[in-house]
């Protein structure tokens, strides 16, 4: 049954419709709505069928590598440890607006990641503790509590399980955030991670394009997670941090138009159902040159320095 | 005016479920994942019957994922795809009875779409049921070990 609305229910439905909306495009940092849901908000003549139908509409949602699996990346790439590049832990004290804090909450975390997998578990225990105290600035509650500490520190022999609890205080924080109306510091905490894992990355490569060229590769095909980065930041770009943050990366994104990433076969799919495993063939060809490599490397240096001073 | 106080209390009640969703990515998600480390990041939300989502994802070359997709039991199925940017079906879990957790390998870096899609099993409008999904991804850790 069709009904024209009266301004009320027009200015009610719209503040009804508008407040899902802003609840669904927070409810994880990394998830919006597409065009045609804006289009029903602005609609006059509605019913109980559009109402259906806004419900049903398509969500997006963008995930960045998490610090993590930069981590793992790099190492998987043979790179080395190299305790020098990390965030010095005394920078902490610098930090005391949201916006310092949710990026190096996100760089300590990637730090943090870094040395677990290099087995540093003493300087993993500090890097905890200082993302735990910006987590506690950010009032992030309990994501990272004296338990999750303890029980760091009881696990020092055991790599997985000390991974298990980095990623579950990563989630937790990041959940936290989202849950709580507070997306646009979850994705510079995601940022955060992201530029510090890349910074990590390029300075291991010694400068050259020559030395690793596994570590390389993985370099240059942040190019596709680059897309992902840019897609959330857009989303708050109204939140004047975010928007800091979108022109620093639009920076980084002129660089990283110039390397050509191209897909030389077509992609095709082979799937095990025994296993359960499905391989995605595809042969695929990244070109950076060592000018470009090199003034990649000056603008993550750049950023980064910006966002631990 | 009536209308209005329903769709903002459906709000109100949609906002105070949906937090409860990171409970149940730690309590039931993660458990999918078995052996494979969580990569840390939170994606979970609630989705109804008939609604659509897309996460887009890189998935990079060396690097063995599992997709682990939960969802509350009162929920119907979740048809899952992967697809690549250009809309190309690469996997679709139709075919394999709705299984939601899966493990992938690129030969190539590549960003890929996973598309989920649930289920309707309601008669009427009145009673769809909603509830908690979550779409975790697993690292293989360094040691292959059996699922």
């Amino acid at each position: 049954m069709k009904r024209i609305m009266t301004k009320a229910t027009i200015y009610f439905l719209s503040l009804a419709i508008g407040g899902v909306l802003v609840f669904s495009s927070c409810n994880s940092g990394q998830k919006k709505q597409k065009s045609e849901e804006q289009q029903i908000v602005e609609s006059v003549n509605v019913d109980g069928k559009l109402v259906d139908d806004f419900k049903k509409s398509k969500l997006i949602f963008y995930s960045l590598p998490s610090p993590l699996e930069t981590a793992m990346l790099i190492k998987r790439a043979g790179a080395t440890y190299n305790e020098e590049l990390l965030n010095p832990l005394s920078n902490i004290d610098k930090y005391s607006t949201n916006r310092q804090m949710a990026l190096n909450l996100g760089i300590y975390s990637a730090d943090l990641s870094y040395t677990s997998l290099f087995d540093q578990t003493q300087s993993s225990i500090k890097y905890m503790a200082n993302a735990k105290r910006l987590a506690d600035g950010l009032g992030i509650m309990d994501a990272i509590d004296e338990e999750t500490l303890k029980k760091l520190e009881a696990n020092i022999d055991n790599r997985d399980v000390m991974l298990d609890i980095i990623s579950e205080t990563f989630m937790s924080s990041n959940a936290y955030l989202t849950e709580n109306d507070r997306p646009a510091i979850a994705v510079m905490v995601l940022v955060g991670g992201w530029v510090e894992g890349l910074y990590l990355a390029t300075r291991l490569t010694n400068g050259s394009v020559e030395n690793n060229k596994r570590l390389i590769d993985r370099i240059v095909y942040q190019k596709l997670s680059l897309y992902t980065v840019i897609n959330l930041l857009e989303e708050y770009q109204d939140n004047e941090d975010v928007q800091y943050l979108l022109d620093r990366i639009s920076e980084l994104n002129e660089i990283f138009e110039k390397v050509e990433i191209s897909n030389t076969s077509k992609i095709e799919a082979e799937t095990d159902a025994e296993s359960r495993v499905t391989t995605i063939k595809a042969e695929s060809e990244a070109v950076i040159s060592p000018i470009v490599f090199e003034e990649l490397m000056k603008k993550v240096e750049e950023i980064r320095t910006e966002f631990v001073s | 005016m009536r209308l209005s106080i329903i769709l903002i209390s459906l709000f109100l009640g949609v906002f105070n479920v949906n937090s409860q969703c990171i409970n149940f990515a730690k309590s039931v998600g993660k458990d999918y994942l078995g052996e494979y480390i969580h990569d840390g990041n939170y994606n979970a939300t609630i989705l109804e019957e008939g609604e659509k989502a897309e996460l887009y994802k890189t998935f990079f070359s060396g690097q063995n994922y599992r997709v682990a997709i939960a969802k509350v039991e009162q929920l119907p199925d979740i048809h899952f795809r992967i697809l690549d940017k250009e809309g190309n079906v690469l996997f679709d879990n139709i075919k394999y009875d709705y299984r939601l957790v899966w493990d992938f390998k690129v030969e190539s870096t590549q960003m890929l779409i996973v598309e989920l899609n649930v289920l309707e099993k309601s008669t009427g409008a009145d009673d769809l049921i909603n509830g908690c999904v979550s779409v975790l991804f697993g690292l293989e850790p360094g040691k292959k070990k059996k699922k």
